[in-house]
């Protein structure tokens, strides 16, 4: 019956944000090659220099991390931070687009806002680096994914890692509420990119054929057609999966699978044809008829056929909660998910994949990219207690900690 | 033998109980509207006496018991104790090393009004023809098939009251149900369950039909709609009242004629209906609290009450509960301001704090919503313990629906509503193992033949399997 209380108080850092040397005694250390438990970590000018039981005894700021637990830094490989500050004020909203001559070209990063309030909540809880993807409203298409940091200075890692396309109804219902129609639609416009990147220069010049979308748009989707970026496509219904997983073949595209609540039953499918999938692992209820078949234990059986996870989660909370990915993370594990590919797919796999700044691992030499949990890193109940974002000490604070402490004292008189 | 008349008093119609006490005045045939035209038709199962011994128990109402026996006979908890000394024929679960809470209560859901898969047929939650509803009832529109039932069983729901939306100023009646199946919503509904109804605050009735031009367009707008309904239904209860006390005196006179709209609000006027309310900013909540004392009734809580925290000395002194998420927030400019400790903020005031989901994933694990604003507030110093963070889903969501006295915690006489955890309920990685509702095992997590699943699910998941 293992509980372990959080503790009482808070570790004082803000006041060492400028600590050049970190040492984090006796914690339980989540890395690729496993745990290492009651283990030192001593970071130096932002970069792990030492891991084990050899390590410097002093250093600017030591905190005892018995009892604790440190992790890399997690992602959320799909949400919309920074780009929506009040989900039902529209003009905070920039995540997609209702004009119908921008769709695949639409770059969200380019609306990234670095001082949204959300960032600093988001990463004191632990959440390092996002994922951004646009939202279809009048396309399939939907737009370009960028990948963020949120550190001290929140910034674009990278505008455009993929197109991002929507498959699920949603999508479907866009294009003109039939699968059928809505495959016409995307075979052409890829037809199309294809045609447009052979005839560039005959069609921007006007000496060639009309397009449906414009040149913007298949200039976007040039990359893509070419098989240098993936195509990145939300899609639930098991058959729903197999068709994109065809039309990748046929197109010879590079591909990453996103929501697939049906996921397990095509497992088998999905990593024959090596397709990473992001996933909130959270999902069992048949909210539409694309997934009847949702159920909690997707993820597991995903990994178990071999494919590669990258979580999300909540997923109605990816925008203002993003951090909660790690509570879906925990219940992956309490329905069956081994509890290093859980964490694998918050870390390392996204890192990967996304070509980040950071290695998503803790390893000597690697930049400092990491979390102190004040127990089990998945456990509800454990708190981040030390966040560290490319190799900078994240200051504990946010709008949500100020309006608890002002009314706290209220409170307390 | 107290139990066998508690049990008695729970099937009889509250209609007959009600028509006794009018006609015990032989002078007067005048009676009210019938209270109860939609009865509830559950009846405890019968079960053999059993035992769950050497329990860690979390009572419910603040307290933790270590190595814990618990005796459960008709439905209801009859002996709670150490070693107990029992008959060897009871039959017993061993619970050695494992955690016994109360069944967990959400006290705001929308299943059966907004079923699965959510298809505009499915969209039975929010009447939006008008801005006042209080005609409407949300177990009219209940579909107990729903699929989302079961996995919330499957999370330790035991009980639920259903709402109609907030898309309204007054959005209609509310209704208590036991999460269990059935083929009617009469066959869930909590016996005797007082009614509640639902108003709403705020963004969204004034955008609902601020975008129609029609009262509200403005938070003003909101404020004049409600009083005019109160204004309203303090009349139709007074020309009632005046009926009732004519009749009575022998005067020949006619009954007021019915209007079903008026005649919930006047329920909340004379005590019976209580009032759930959809608030999610102090300052607002410190007007509905004015108009509640200028006409007259009672508020039992605020839902979506992301500002409780700044509200909390109001609520402890009206004895109003706060209904509250762990950490949702932004989705609107009115929940904007959410703190994470805002549970634990409201139980340091001496508050009512109740956790609700308004989510049919959410609700699946409520234990863990109560573990994370337990978290949130162990981490600013509160020294808010398991049994204490347990309340807000058992014992104060039982208040806040006025059924404390049946549901809510582990004690003798109290309903056998009861989980058993595989680990300590505050834990991701915990299940609920057995969930018992009134005595009788509605779900095992072990044996699928304990694991109901609705009609909908025959035919799309496999005969036998099911939908973890």
């Amino acid at each position: 019956m293992k509980y372990i209380l959080p503790l009482l108080a808070l570790t004082v850092v803000s006041t060492l944000a400028t600590a050049n040397s970190i040492l984090i005694k006796d914690a339980d250390i989540y890395t690729s090659l496993g745990v290492f438990s009651k283990t030192h970590l001593y970071i130096e000018n932002g970069k792990i220099a030492a891991m084990g039981q050899q390590v410097p005894l002093a250093a600017d700021l030591e905190i005892d991390g018995l009892g604790k637990s440190v992790t890399a830094g997690l992602f959320n490989s799909s949400t919309q931070l920074g780009t929506v500050e009040v989900g039902a004020i529209e003009q905070t909203v920039d995540f997609y687009s209702e004009n119908e001559t921008v769709t695949a070209s639409l770059r969200i990063a380019e609306a990234f806002n670095p001082r949204s309030t959300l960032i600093p909540h988001n990463r004191v809880h632990g959440l390092t680096h996002s994922l951004l993807i646009p939202r279809s409203a009048t396309n399939l298409f939907a737009g370009q994914v960028a990948l963020v940091q949120l550190g001290n200075q929140p910034k674009v890692i990278h505008q455009s890692l993929a197109v991002a396309l929507d498959f699920t109804e949603r999508g479907v219902s866009i294009a003109g509420g039939s699968r059928a129609a809505a495959l016409v639609q995307l075979r052409q416009a890829l037809d199309d990119a294809k045609d447009f990147s052979r005839n560039r220069k005959a069609a921007l010049a006007g000496e060639h054929r009309d397009y449906v979308l414009s040149y913007a748009d298949l200039a976007a989707l040039e990359p893509v057609v070419n098989g240098i970026k993936p195509l990145l496509v939300h899609t639930n219904r098991a058959s729903d999966i197999s068709t994109i997983l065809k039309l990748a073949t046929d197109f010879q595209l590079q591909l990453i699978l996103s929501s697939v609540l049906e996921g397990w039953m095509v497992a088998d499918e999905i990593a024959s044809a090596q397709v990473p999938v992001i996933i909130d692992p959270i999902h069992n209820l048949p909210n539409s008829y694309e997934s009847l078949g949702a159920r909690l234990d997707n993820a597991k059986l995903l990994s178990e056929a071999g494919v590669t996870l990258l979580f999300t989660g909540m997923d109605w909370h990816n925008t203002h909660n993003a951090y909660l990915v790690r509570q879906s993370a925990g219940n992956a594990v309490a329905n069956g998910l081994d509890k290093s590919v859980a964490i694998a797919a918050m870390t390392t796999n996204p890192a990967r994949l996304f070509n980040a700044p950071v290695s998503g691992d803790i390893a000597v030499g690697e930049i400092a990219d990491l979390v102190l949990w004040s127990g089990d890193p998945l456990e509800v109940t454990s708190e981040a207690e030390l966040v560290v974002i490319d190799g900078q000490i994240i200051p504990m604070e946010s709008r949500a900690l100020q309006l608890r402490d002002r009314y706290f004292e209220r409170l307390q008189q | 033998m107290k139990t066998l008349l508690l049990r008695t008093l729970a099937i009889v119609p509250w209609l007959l109980i009600v028509g006794c006490n009018e006609s015990a005045d032989s002078t007067a045939k005048a009676m009210r509207p019938d209270k109860d035209p939609y009865p509830s038709t559950y009846i405890v199962p019968n079960n053999a006496e059993f035992a769950i011994l050497r329990a860690n128990i979390l009572t419910g109402d603040g307290a933790e018991l270590r190595n814990t026996d618990l005796v459960i006979s008709d439905g209801k908890i009859v002996a709670l104790g150490t070693a107990l000394d029992l008959d060897d024929s009871i039959s017993r679960v061993d619970a050695a090393g494992k955690w016994v809470t109360p069944g967990l209560i959400d006290v705001h859901s929308h299943m059966g009004v907004y079923s699965a898969p959510g298809t505009a047929n499915h969209s039975d939650g929010n009447e939006m023809t008008s801005p006042v509803t209080a005609q409407v009832w949300a177990e009219h529109s209940v579909w107990p098939e729903d699929p989302q039932f079961e996995k919330a069983l499957a999370g330790g729901v035991t009980t639920v009251q259903i709402l109609p939306g907030s898309g309204n100023l007054i959005g209609g009646r509310g209704v208590t149900l036991k999460n269990i199946p059935s083929v009617t919503v009469q066959g869930m509904k909590f016996p005797n369950a007082p009614y509640s109804l639902k108003m709403a605050c705020g963004e969204n009735p004034k955008r609902v039909y601020g975008s129609r031009n029609t009262l509200p367009s403005t938070r003003m707008g909101n404020m004049a709609g409600y009083r005019t309904a109160w204004i309203e239904a303090s009349d139709y209860k007074k020309s009632w009242d005046d009926y009732i006390s004519d009749a009575k005196a022998g005067k020949d006179v006619d009954p007021p004629s019915r209007d079903l709209r008026l005649e919930t609000l006047a329920g909340v006027l004379e005590g019976d209906i209580r009032i759930h309310n959809h608030c999610y900013k102090a300052d607002e909540m410190a007007q509905m609290i004015d108009m509640s004392k200028e006409f007259g009734y009672e508020i039992a809580a605020f839902h979506h009450a992301v500002e409780a925290y700044k509200a909390a000395p109001m609520l402890a002194e009206n004895d109003i509960c706060g209904v509250m998420w762990a950490d949702w927030w932004g989705f609107k400019q009115e929940a904007f301001d959410m703190v994470r400790e805002n549970i634990a903020l409201v139980d340091y005031a001496q508050a009512c704090a109740v956790i609700h989901s308004d989510d049919p994933i959410q609700i699946q694990r409520l234990n863990q919503e109560i573990a994370k604003a337990m978290s949130a507030g162990n981490r600013m110093g509160l020294d808010i313990s398991p049994a204490k963070a347990f309340r807000w889903g058992t014992y104060n969501a039982a208040k806040s629906l006025g059924l404390e006295d049946q549901i809510g915690s582990i004690a003798v006489g109290k309903n056998a509503d009861i989980v058993l955890w595989t680990q300590h309920p505050l834990s991701v990685y915990s299940h609920a193992s057995k969930v018992w509702i009134d005595g009788a095992l509605r779900f095992d997590r072990n044996d699928s033949s304990i694991q109901p699943t609705s009609d909908f699910n025959l035919g799309i998941i496999k005969a036998g399997a099911v939908r973890p």
